[in-house]
């Protein structure tokens, strides 16, 4: 397929397929391949077309600020229409990265948990138990994160960070200034509820690929089951391990109403985690009502086609790590 | 020369979770540094057998053992036996090779590390003799550090026997150690059981007659469960006391 335009494959594939198919199949069977393959490749064309209309309506924006020079300025100011990424960007990098740092050790825990220590009687009740936590919609969350988790985080967590943490050199920098609750670090402790779930899922599916006979013989020189958890278990399913916290990246990266509770929308860079500040997500959620002028609008629009760009390379290198994973443990 | 028993099972029962009856009041000793296999059709129960020997049963829930299994004096399928250190006592050797995600070297030493040995010296010593004893070390000196993963499939059941061997164990356990391997392979590692009979005592699993005849001293025949003759190899091939192990050794079923 060596059509430069993308669009262009699409076709001779679907020319392809379907004179294979006329080959064979009786005039039903040709139908129902027809149908089938008519809504599969509108997958196809959905998200060339998203991208399409992203990159013409950031047009304005690209060709005012340049693509690179927008994600770097560090300014987001309607009355002088001076718009950059840097602080929405610096605020999803910043809350995601947090994010995963809480969640993937309870998760992992989890996941061990109920793969190698819990009995039968007590994975049922915590696998539903995970599976609720994923399938309540954000904006719960949000809401929750609102009236229940900000006031605690300004109340006792946040004072008691900056009592022992905030007195560390360097570290203590993140700490600084007074606790609000809406802040970035509420904001992190959301979305790291938000996706526990998710990776305690997908580790606990790659640590049952661990074959069992591989930590039966570790058991077998003497091993507890800290150490057949922690020598065999572990490596064995790292890539696929691995693979669940990059699709959980992928899914804090574009988390918009849990955020945006707690968040406070204020477009700053600042080294501590007790300030207000922005994502894209929550950018793009409180803004385009507000967005009267084109260069806004477009702006907004460069913003999503960022966001956009971000989670396909997220989601890119989680698809290939659990690929490596799977042919790992297929030898 | 009289033999001296090692480990015996005495009016041992075995249930799977959900009550399957997988092991029928079996007597049967194991001498020491000899070879006892354990013959019989598929299903017959000869490896739950030898997974009752380390406890292994123990790892999967609703198991239970009746009956006892004496070793040096002690009922070691009691509670308070310490099943860590008698794994590392009584190691086993798997249907197929399972080396761990780690180097060669890591692999052998494993076992040792989690004994609490931590001395380079003695660690890279150690190493050293137990591949020496798995007839391996001449094929891997030079390939220590890489994965073990690279070694071939004989290559890797050799390295599973160093790793057995690493711990100094009494008694080591082979299920069916070269049912996933070429002739080639199969030959040196019979070779090296024989071999390994000087130090340990064997028990070992096959579906293989033959193997059982080439390598063993002593032979048990088991069927649904139950063991039905258990005698030296030599009088079990030629000379089978029951008529169901002479059916089966000579292959009217199976």
């Amino acid at each position: 397929m060596a059509g430069a335009c993308p669009c262009h494959s699409i076709f001779l594939i679907a020319e392809r397929y379907e004179t294979l198919v006329i080959q064979k199949k009786n005039p039903i069977d040709l139908l129902f391949s027809v149908i089938t393959a008519g809504a599969s490749f509108m997958v196809i064309l959905l998200v060339i077309g998203i991208f399409a209309i992203l990159l013409k309506e950031s047009s304005l924006s690209i060709g005012k600020f340049g693509f690179i020079k927008f994600i770097v300025t560090n300014e987001w100011n309607p009355v002088t229409e001076l718009f950059g990424a840097a602080a929405s960007i610096y605020g999803t990098m910043v809350t995601t990265a947090i994010a995963l740092i809480i969640a993937i050790p309870i998760a992992i825990g989890i996941a061990v948990f109920v793969t190698e220590i819990a009995t039968d009687f007590l994975k049922g009740p915590i696998g539903a138990a995970i599976e609720l936590l994923a399938a309540i919609p954000s904006i719960i969350y949000g809401m929750w994160g609102l009236f229940t988790v900000a006031p605690i985080m300004t109340k006792y967590i946040e004072p008691a960070l900056q009592k022992s943490l905030g007195l560390v050199p360097l570290i203590g920098m993140l700490f600084q200034g007074t606790p609000m609750g809406i802040d970035l670090l509420t904001a992190s402790v959301i979305l790291s509820i938000m996706i526990i779930p998710f990776t305690a899922s997908i580790s606990r599916d790659a640590f049952n690929l661990t074959p069992a006979v591989v930590k039966e013989s570790a058991y077998a020189v003497g091993a507890t089951q800290w150490e057949v958890v922690r020598d065999v278990v572990l490596p064995y399913s790292k890539m696929g391990v691995f693979g669940g916290i990059v699709l959980s990246l992928g899914r804090a990266l574009g988390e918009t109403m849990a955020v945006a509770f707690v968040l406070g929308n204020n477009h700053q860079i600042t080294s501590s985690l007790f300030s207000a500040a922005a994502t894209i997500t929550v950018t793009l959620a409180n803004e385009f009502t507000e967005a009267d002028k084109d260069i806004y609008l477009s702006s907004l629009f460069h913003l999503a086609l960022v966001l956009f760009m971000m989670s396909f390379i997220v989601l890119a290198a989680a698809k290939f790590l659990l690929f490596k994973a799977e042919r790992k443990i297929n030898r | 020369m009289a033999e001296i028993v090692d480990i015996e099972a005495k009016g041992l029962n075995f249930y799977y979770s959900g009550n399957v009856h997988a092991i029928k009041d079996v007597n049967i000793a194991a001498y020491k540094k000899k070879v006892t296999a354990l013959i019989g059709p598929s299903g017959c129960g000869k490896t739950t057998l030898l997974r009752c020997y380390n406890r292994m049963h123990d790892l999967y829930p609703k198991n239970r053992y009746e009956g006892e299994v004496i070793f040096e004096g002690r009922n070691i399928l009691s509670k308070d036996v310490d099943i860590i250190s008698l794994r590392s006592r009584i190691g086993m050797v798997f249907q197929k090779p399972t080396p761990f995600p780690m180097s060669v070297f890591d692999n052998i030493a494993y076992g040792l590390r989690l004994k609490g040995i931590k001395s380079r010296g003695e660690l890279s010593e150690r190493v050293e003799k137990a591949l020496r004893n798995a007839a391996i070390w001449d094929e891997v000196f030079g390939k220590l550090n890489v994965s073990a993963y690279e070694l071939s499939g004989g290559q890797q059941q050799r390295l599973c026997i160093a790793r057995a061997l690493a711990v100094e164990p009494e008694i080591i356990l082979f299920d069916e150690p070269t049912s996933a391997l070429d002739p080639i392979s199969t030959g040196k590692i019979e070779e090296l059981i024989v071999e390994l009979k000087k130090n340990v005592t064997i028990i070992i699993v096959t579906h293989n007659m033959q193997q059982a005849a080439r390598i063993s001293d002593w032979t048990g025949f088991m069927m649904l469960g139950e063991l039905i003759e258990f005698d030296k190899t030599e009088k079990i091939f030629t000379a089978p006391t029951e008529k169901l192990t002479e059916d089966y050794i000579t292959g009217r079923f199976g």
